[in-house]
């Protein structure tokens, strides 16, 4: 009878958190948004388009490999480094790793609109953990962004 | 890896996850969040999605302590169980407990209302029924997992089961 246990299930901003407090230095920034999940989406799921208008923690993104959930991308970091960015994308969650660098991008409907959280920031290999500068304005910044794009 | 065992697969990637592979942690996460929801929210009822992040929180953040990645399991359960207590207790939602009205084990008629009998217990008892009747284990693994004596939990849920069904049957 162990489908009858009450049950649910853990949306991905929460696993959003729930990974970040595992990095030190990790923040995580979370809004509600007022569009619908499938326009927040097609932006943010959208790696080679509106995903960098949004995250510009790196420039001219481009997808190499792509294996179900799994995804691989080239990319070049706003600090100079060349990123070979390698992790899981799927409908409300991405998270994406080079070696000095760390993106997560999570989303989840929410009434009419849509909770979006975003964390990364630059790698301390081969720690779990970012150098927390600025962390946090980046994050609120991502906010911004993707609402003007909305 | 296609061909790894899961077991093999989680020892792998516990010990990727603790040298820093955020990619690990990410593929750790995907395998614990449906155990942990599946144990905080028979406990924590609508608490449970809190009570299931408080305690994906807590493990990723002492990951690093873990010194048998084999035990991963029973470590996290472990730590859920803890999380959802704490969570139902905190959102001031406990009604004491009427031990009368605990389901019987594999009884569907009362399966149907599992989840209205589960809110008339205590977070405590709920922990029990979950770890006895969900998650299978035995009294003494319950007991040490909880806490409490063996012969605690094996009375209450006797006494519990007996008063129940001759409730039902009279």
């Amino acid at each position: 009878m162990n489908e009858l246990w009450p049950t649910t299930d853990l949306d991905p901003v929460r696993r959003l958190h729930a990974l970040a407090a595992g990095i030190r230095g990790a923040h995580v920034t979370e809004a509600h948004v007022d569009a619908p999940f499938e326009r927040v989406w097609s932006l943010l799921g959208d790696l080679e388009g509106g995903f960098g208008q949004v995250v510009t923690d790196m420039e001219r993104l481009r997808v190499v490999r792509r294996q179900g959930e799994r995804v691989e991308a080239l990319a070049r970091s706003r600090y100079g480094m060349r990123a070979r960015l390698r992790g899981v994308q799927r409908p409300g969650w991405c998270w994406l790793q080079s070696r000095f660098l760390l993106i997560g991008v999570a989303a989840t409907p929410e009434g009419p609109g849509t909770r979006v959280a975003f964390t990364g920031g630059v790698r301390l290999p081969p720690r779990a953990a970012l150098i927390p500068l600025g962390v946090r304005r980046e994050g609120d910044r991502n906010v911004q962004r993707l609402t003007a794009l909305l | 890896m296609p061909d790894e065992r899961p077991d093999d697969r989680t020892v792998r990637l516990v010990r990727c996850a603790q040298r820093g592979d955020t990619l690990a942690m990410a593929e750790l996460l995907d395998l614990l969040a449906p155990f942990v929801v599946r144990v905080c929210t028979p406990i924590a009822l609508d608490q449970g999605p809190d009570a299931a992040q408080e305690a994906l929180v807590a493990v990723f953040k002492s990951l690093r302590t873990l010194k048998k990645p084999a035990a991963l399991h029973g470590w996290v359960r472990a730590i859920a169980v803890r999380e959802a207590v704490r969570t139902a207790h905190r959102a001031a939602r406990t009604v004491s407990a009427d031990l009368s009205a605990l389901p019987a084990r594999g009884d569907p008629q009362l399966g149907a209302d599992i989840r209205d009998v589960l809110a008339r217990l205590s977070p405590e008892h709920r922990a029990v029924l979950m770890l006895r009747d969900l998650e299978g284990l035995d009294e003494r693994t319950a007991a040490a997992l909880l806490g409490v004596r063996t012969g605690t939990v094996k009375s209450r849920l006797h006494r519990a089961r007996d008063t129940f069904r001759k409730a039902w049957t009279s």
